[in-house]
């Protein structure tokens, strides 16, 4: 069944060369923006899986692109004229490889581009699907197997990545994202802002007919809302391990990569209240190919660094944070604060009611939105100063086991959470 | 002669007598008028608060920020104090139209002249609220910012932000319901000036470094902040 929204979506362009394509049984979508640095890599591991994993079955790439003013779409479909010498290096594919680099229209956005990708997907009836970051150069046609091979073969209906990396890295995951959306779904997803995912078609079809696309979420959230999706709306979901990336260059700023993702993450509960408001604990996802052993190096900044403006910070927004916080929890954090200086020590605890605070006054609209987003952002800071000043330097297991701790600590606290937001229905 | 002072009396009487048969039912009708006017009023306060409770207007009050600043005035709640209004401007409207039936002819003209304020103050009073929430609104997103771009003193340039533009707002409201409006005009222009002055002053000598991490901050690939330095996703 073809979505009706195919018709606005794809230039008639791309509906002739996916009408030249025909059905498919591996297609991989790969949105880009300015990706001239990266796309090359990120279409020769494409290639080398389509060669080495998927010989036999009919597979194509398809690459949504913003608007690149560097070339992006150019490399994406010369790719093969040059490079297919170095890209098939272990076996051919038996079939035409098919390559598509389109413009999407409408407002800039991943969203956008992950929704051109999804209606392609749909109409050439793509029996499993993988979406791929244009921003890393580490993907490998390993990982690109790994994603689509639990949806081909094993009838998965969406693929998480789990990458190697140090515990200490990417924090606002591990302090923020990871342990609400786990507390809140009841399922350990360990990526769940991963730009990579695999999916089927059934899958494909539910996420086009939802209202998402056209709003903020669906614009700067659309990671996190498909794994939110997958999980409430009960889609047999797993996980697969992924080489380490080496991060690009950082696209945004600390401000706008925190406002977004936390919006991001706040939304999706939001939208999904219905279903985590009636789960409790968590269930661990399923692994089904481990990430390849590879030693990773812990993040080198200092926590200190992080933590220094924190008393600060809390004075100046105690005006703000009034509003939204209670007074326990308000009073709490400027003892730890004024007591702890330089050597902070943010515990789990208040962590937890901080955050699950900040959702609520989030929901119930004290203030503007992203003002109750940004003046989480300084509390994310000390916390994460202070968790990696406490923890660097510590074995991987040890800080493993503080983040699932802190993991636990959030599920224990959901029933307040649910209790709280209940009667702010009222 | 005795004659004229009997009929002088006895006309006086008859006109005492003619004039209260004017003045008492006008009187009454005063009276009933107040009366009626306080009930009236009063129970447009009660529909305006029950209203401005259903669309909870308090909750917006506190959202916008203009709850804390009617605390600070010692002022009631949002709904109360709308609700207050109503009521003081109905009633007052009755009671010069009460008083307006006793055919005083030093009062005539009142009632007109109070129904003409009226539009102005009711101007003035939305101009007053309009200029507390963006004041507050300009606050909290001036103080945000500033603290996230760790730029130095964030109260004080909030705070700035904010009772400028609350002056701002206070000096239109005067200007429309025309109080002292060359003294109003006159204060502010003096004090939005030097207050324009001082701070140009004060930034200059004092506010090289503010200005070096403003400029830091705008063009982050020469000076990354703290929390730019690891990769948080």
């Amino acid at each position: 069944m073809v979505s009706v929204a195919s018709d606005s979506l794809l230039s008639d362009e791309l509906l002739h060369h996916l009408m030249a394509v025909g059905h498919v049984d591996v297609l991989v979508g790969v949105p880009t923006l300015n990706n001239a640095s990266t796309i090359r890599s990120v279409v020769k591991a494409v290639h080398q899986s389509f060669a080495r994993y998927f010989p036999r079955d009919r597979t194509v790439l398809i690459n949504s692109d913003g608007g690149s003013d560097d070339g992006t779409p150019n490399m994406v479909r010369q790719h093969g004229s040059t490079d297919d010498t170095d890209t098939v290096t272990v076996s051919h594919s038996l079939r035409t490889v098919h390559r598509i680099s389109t413009p999407y229209h409408g407002v800039p956005g991943k969203g956008n581009a992950l929704r051109q990708i999804m209606t392609a997907a749909e109409l050439t009836q793509a029996r499993a699907v993988a979406i791929l970051n244009a921003d890393v150069t580490g993907i490998t046609a390993e990982g690109i197997a790994a994603l689509v091979r639990p949806v081909r073969d094993q009838q998965y209906d969406y693929v998480a990545p789990v990458y190697q990396r140090h515990p200490l890295d990417g924090p606002l995951v591990t302090q923020l994202i990871r342990p609400l959306m786990r507390a809140a779904y009841g399922w350990q997803v360990r990526e769940p802002v991963a730009p990579e995912f695999g999916c089927s078609s059934r899958f494909i079809t539910h996420c086009l007919e939802q209202d998402v696309w056209d709003t903020e979420l669906g614009r700067v959230g659309i990671d996190l809302w498909v794994t939110g999706e997958a999980l409430a709306r009960g889609f047999r979901s797993c996980q697969a391990g992924l080489t380490p990336h080496p991060p690009g260059p950082p696209r945004a700023s600390f401000g706008e990569l925190f406002e977004q993702v936390v919006r991001s993450s706040f939304d999706c509960l939001e939208r999904h209240a219905p279903y985590w408001l009636e789960r409790n604990g968590s269930e661990p996802m399923a692994v089904v190919s481990p990430p390849p052993p590879t030693p990773v190096e812990p993040p080198t900044v200092a926590g200190s660094r992080l933590t220094e403006a924190f008393a600060r910070d809390i004075e100046n927004l105690r005006s703000v944070l009034e509003y939204i916080l209670s007074a326990e929890t308000l009073s709490t954090l400027e003892r730890v604060a004024s007591r702890q200086g330089a050597h902070l020590r943010f515990p789990d605890e208040l962590w937890v009611s901080t955050v699950y605070e900040f959702l609520l006054a989030y929901r119930s609209g004290v203030m503007r939105r992203d003002h109750v987003v940004q003046a989480l952002a300084p509390l994310y800071l000390g916390r994460t100063g202070s968790f990696l000043r406490q923890y660097s330097g510590a074995p991987e297991e040890v800080v493993e086991e503080a983040l699932e701790s802190l993991c636990r600590d959030f599920e224990r606290s959901k029933p307040d959470l649910i209790e709280r937001w209940n009667k702010s229905l009222r | 002669m005795a004659q004229m002072i009997a009929n002088a009396i006895r006309q006086a009487g008859t006109n005492f007598v003619d004039s209260l048969a004017v003045f008492l039912p006008r009187m009454v009708t005063t009276l009933a008028i107040i009366i009626v006017g306080w009930l009236i009023a009063m129970l447009l306060r009660t529909l305006v608060r029950g209203l401005l409770g259903w669309l909870r207007i308090n909750v917006a009050a506190e959202r916008f920020g203009v709850a804390a600043l009617l605390r600070t005035a010692d002022l009631p709640p949002a709904d109360a104090l709308i609700g207050a209004t109503v009521f003081w401007l109905v009633w007052i409207g009755f009671l010069i139209s009460g008083i307006d039936v006793l055919g005083f002819e030093s009062l005539q003209g009142l009632l007109e002249s109070f129904w003409a304020f009226v539009p102005r103050l009711l101007l003035a009073v939305i101009i007053l609220i309009i200029g507390l929430v963006v004041a507050n609104f300009a606050w909290r997103a001036t103080l945000l910012a500033a603290v996230n771009a760790r730029v130095p003193s964030p109260r004080l340039l909030s705070g700035a932000v904010r009772w400028l533009i609350l002056i701002l707002a206070g000096a239109m409201a005067l200007e429309q319901i025309a109080v002292a409006r060359s003294v109003v005009l006159t204060a502010f222009a003096i004090a939005f000036g030097a207050l324009s002055l001082a701070v140009a002053i004060a930034f200059g000598i004092g506010g090289g470094g503010i200005a070096k991490r403003i400029l830091e901050h705008q063009f982050p690939e020469q000076q990354r902040s703290s929390a730019d330095e690891i990769s948080h996703l």
